[in-house]
């Protein structure tokens, strides 16, 4: 008994949680007062990774980053649910860019050749991300929702056609160059993809059987066998 | 940056679907230390601010808006695990294999004991009191007997009617469908279908 | 549902009975499996149901083993068994993952009235205070005491009322209205008596629920 309902995305959804993290180019358009270590920290993060991520924890809880501000202009990669938070109507703390793969050129780009763009490598949440982006008010918004739909319409065919007709895997593993084109996917047309190649295969056993299918054990419970065999074969 | 820690809490859900990783307690706990910090800041600046000085504001604005997004992440981590937890009930039962038992936290092993006990109650009052197992029959039946293999060692099974089967590795056995459902799930017996 | 159940004396109505009583539970279980909402309880149905389940296994335990029409019965009782089940589970399966939307709406409904069966409500509503009593437990009694409430508004999980299903019309229903999804507009159809279409689901959840129109 899944619990298995149409998308809708909510407070718990981890999919919602993800796509809200994606990153936008944001200008601050005031000084926010004792918040420098962060910005600081951003440049730090973005030269190496792993060093900076330990220095951010620290001088974030560190109280000496008291005195250090983000001045008026400085511009920050910032996740959509924080940009979101500072760029309202009333007063907006920063103003917010478009990332570039929802932009002009790459519009051009989808709006040639859909079908065969790695959305998977552009964002893992092209459609959730964009569909939050064009809710900005910004002279791109309309464009980015009109692409998303074109975009979505292009590839469904595609995303049907594989469903129906390849076995390929879609744990998107053995991702490489000229690998299972279905790593192309993003996000939600990776799960279209698996609902999809499920009930097809549904469909054929019921025909071939008369829906006789074998009962069998729960998933949980084989998945838990697989891991009990694995372990102790390397144990 | 505020909320990374929380997100990775996240992200390890999101990257292992298919099975309940360890509970993070220290994972927790770094998160509850930054949302203390965040409003312990706030806190100063809010006093800064009602002083006269409106220039903090945009701080405490975005201080406020990590805290909620701290909690958002802890509730969603605590929230889909308990789906995960839940599901566990259906296809293994009440009892938990003590490998899967050993990852959940002190909270979690009573949260699946108090679910347990009102999804029995519920079950039990089903059809004026006769009660219905619900984790049964899920699959629509095709016949009455079917024909399975014996996968370990289970020993000995009574049936409805009295009689009694055993159960031996490798051994196939035509039996009532319905007695046999509940073993086939829990991986003892296999359906053989030909 | 007007089930007669002092009719059981005579066999022939029995059986006109029993077989109603069942199509109207295969019409509600695939009306609620297919639906992305709950709908109204039919408790009387599944009761009448398993009652009648009850008496035919009495019946059967009095005949012989190797009697062929055992076995028949046996097959029809699990058959009937399986959607009984499946049906309440659909139900419990809403009402765990809607559970805080589910009971607001509750709340606004007289208690006669209510969607789900008092054992159904009772099963809500400790599901609900049992998650938020593990919040409350693992994290919220830690958090800073201004962002310790749980906002119902914000949080609760609800139905995708917009989802496509398929349905069969039971009877000629005029005037239909679906929103397109383009701002503000509407589109009316029309549903002849036994056509078949794919709809929103939105546009005829009350259709559903007076039994004008069947979800397939």
């Amino acid at each position: 008994m899944p619990l298995l309902r149409s998308y809708t995305p909510h407070y718990f959804s981890i999919d919602d949680i993800m796509a809200t993290q994606e990153r936008l180019p944001c200008k601050f358009e005031v000084d926010v007062l004792r918040l420098g270590e962060y910005c600081r920290n951003q440049a730090k993060i973005i030269m190496s990774n792993t060093t900076a991520l330990k220095v951010a924890k620290k001088s974030f809880l560190d109280p000496s980053s008291d005195d250090e501000d983000i001045k008026t202009g400085t511009t920050l990669e910032l996740p959509y649910w924080l940009a979101r938070a500072l760029c309202n109507r009333n007063r907006s703390i920063v103003s917010v860019n478009i990332p570039r793969i929802y932009k002009e050129a790459y519009r051009e780009i989808l709006k040639a050749e859909a079908s065969v763009v790695d959305l998977h490598r552009l964002c893992v949440y092209f459609y959730e991300f964009g569909s939050y982006l064009s809710g900005f008010n910004h002279r791109d918004s309309t464009e980015i929702g009109n692409l998303l739909v074109q975009c979505f319409k292009d590839r469904f065919r595609l995303i049907m056609d594989w469903a129906q007709n390849s076995s390929g895997d879609t744990s998107g593993s053995g991702r490489g160059a000229g690998s299972d084109p279905t790593a192309r996917l993003d996000n939600l047309e990776r799960g279209l993809l698996i609902t999809g190649r499920s009930s097809w295969e549904a469909l054929e056993a019921w025909l071939s059987q008369g829906g006789g299918r074998p009962i069998g054990p729960a998933n949980m419970v084989v998945n838990h066998q697989k891991r009990q065999l694995a372990n102790a074969s390397v144990s | 940056m505020f909320g990374d820690k929380a997100f990775e809490l996240i992200k390890e859900l999101e990257r292992c679907p298919d099975s309940l990783p360890a509970f993070n307690d220290e994972g927790v706990r770094q998160v509850l230390e930054e949302m203390r910090v965040l409003f312990e800041q706030n806190q100063k600046d809010v006093n800064v601010s009602v002083s006269g000085d409106a220039n903090y504001f945009a701080g405490v604005q975005l201080r406020h808006t990590s805290l909620e997004r701290n909690k958002r992440c802890l509730l969603a981590y605590l929230y889909n695990r308990l789906q995960y937890i839940r599901q566990m009930r259906w296809e293994f039962g009440s009892i938990l294999p003590p490998e899967i038992k050993f990852n959940l936290c002190e909270p979690e092993v009573k949260w699946f004991g108090n679910y347990s006990k009102y999804l029995a109650n519920y079950m039990k009052t089903i059809g004026d009191g006769y009660g219905l197992d619900l984790t049964q029959d899920t699959k629509p039946p095709k016949s009455l007997y079917i024909e399975v293999r014996c996968l370990v060692d289970y020993g000995k099974l009574e049936l409805e009617d009295g009689e009694i089967v055993l159960l031996k590795k490798n051994s196939q056995h035509l039996l009532p469908r319905s007695e046999c459902e509940p073993l086939i799930r829990q991986g003892i017996l296999q359906h053989i279908v030909h | 549902m007007d089930v007669d159940l002092e009719l059981e004396d005579s066999d022939n109505e029995e059986t006109i009975t029993a077989q109603s009583v069942l199509a109207k539970l295969e019409e509600a279980w695939m009306n609620e499996k297919f639906s992305p909402e709950i709908l109204p309880h039919r408790t009387e149905i599944v009761d009448c149901m398993l009652e009648q389940i009850h008496q035919m296994e009495e019946n059967l335990n009095k005949l012989k083993k190797s009697d062929f029409r055992v076995v028949i019965h046996r097959m029809e009782l699990d058959r009937i068994r399986y959607i009984i089940t499946s049906y309440l589970r659909s139900r419990l399966e809403k009402i765990e993952l809607y559970t805080s939307h589910i009971l607001e709406m509750e709340s606004k409904r007289p208690v006669e009235e209510r969607y789900l069966s008092p054992a159904e409500y009772k099963f809500a509503q400790e599901h609900q205070s049992h998650l938020e009593n593990h919040f409350e437990t693992v994290v919220l009694r830690h958090m800073p005491y201004n962002i310790r409430t749980l906002d119902k508004a914000t949080m609760s999980v609800a139905p995708n009322l917009f989802s496509q299903v398929f349905l069969r019309a039971n009877k000629t229903v005029n005037g239909v209205i679906v929103e397109t999804g383009v701002e503000g507009a509407e589109e009316e159809v029309e549903l002849d008596g036994n056509s078949q279409h794919i709809i929103q689901y939105k546009a005829i959840a009350e259709l559903v629920k007076s039994g004008s129109v069947q979800l397939i």
